[in-house]
């Protein structure tokens, strides 16, 4: 009897899926959109103290000893901005890491 | 609608992001979860709404089915979990509204039926607890067994036979059903 009183017609679709699917699509744009965007605004915001990071750092250039640099500059010339590169280099890889995370 | 045919849409799902095959999904199964969903709020838009956020979690979730139980057994269990999630939040607004001294909106909790036409199982349904409810429908209306609902209700399989029990037993009781009357 129980069965018989909780049966109920099947309920007939009438778009709900397609709802449902515009739904899903639209969450998988969002979720494509929110890192380039997230970058992009965080890349906006941080231009300013970057800059100023990257001053900061060819500042901590010149800190180097200087026989250091010209022993290294003897080979290599641009020693300076390989290193300069370098921790640049280190300072995005933390930054995307954080962001990943 | 096979179990085999649910997983090899599953299966596409996870594996590609197939929209097209969860859309499959959602058109072999919205009518099970709507119908669980209507007869536990007793409200047809409430539930159609909680049956797409369901849908929605499923989408998310859909990488942790496993495929040992039955796919509409898993997707019941996320169905229930959603309308949990809902009440959590509508008893969280209604202490809200009880605050500020709106006592007559906030009381939302009660099963009620929109229509004008009360039907006998909305008033069987009226007598259940919620958590009875949902195991009733979810044995008699959806068919599950005694396992699936344990899985989908995280409870023993043991309680929910005493919950389907103590559930006929208050239907004959506030009906005065016979016992032959009722399976």
């Amino acid at each position: 009897m129980l069965e018989s009183m909780f049966a109920s017609e099947p309920i007939a679709d009438n778009g709900f899926s397609v709802q449902v699917v515009r739904k899903v699509r639209r969450h998988i744009w969002l979720r494509r959109l929110t890192l380039p965007v997230a970058t992009l605004v965080g890349l906006l915001v941080a231009f300013k103290p970057m800059t100023e990071l990257v001053m900061v750092i060819a500042g901590l250039v010149q800190v180097i000893p200087q026989d250091i640099v010209d022993t290294n500059a003897f080979v290599i010339p641009q020693f300076p901005m390989i290193v300069l590169g370098a921790m640049l280099l280190a300072a995005c890889m933390l930054g995307v890491r954080m962001l990943e995370e | 609608m096979t179990t085999s045919e649910d997983h090899q849409l599953v299966a596409r799902v996870v594996s590609g992001q197939d929209v097209d095959a969860f859309g499959e999904l959602i058109r072999r199964h919205q009518s099970h979860v709507r119908n669980f969903l209507r007869k536990l709020t007793g409200d047809y838009a409430l539930a159609d709404d909680l049956a797409q956020d369901c849908f929605m979690h499923a989408w998310k979730k859909l990488q942790t089915y496993s495929g040992s139980g039955s796919f509409i057994g898993w997707l019941l269990k996320v169905a229930y979990t959603t309308f949990l999630q809902s009440r959590r939040k509508s008893k969280r607004y209604a202490e809200i509204l009880q605050e500020v001294g709106h006592a007559k909106e906030a009381d939302s909790s009660a099963y009620t039926n929109p229509s004008d036409e009360v039907g006998d199982l909305d008033r069987f349904l009226a007598v259940l607890s919620e958590e009875e409810r949902a195991v009733m429908v979810m044995s008699y209306a959806c068919g599950l067994s005694h396992r699936e609902i344990s899985e989908a209700t995280e409870m023993p399989v043991g309680t929910v036979k005493s919950v389907i029990f103590r559930g006929k037993e208050k239907i004959r009781d506030s009906f005065d059903i016979k016992d032959y009357q009722h399976g």
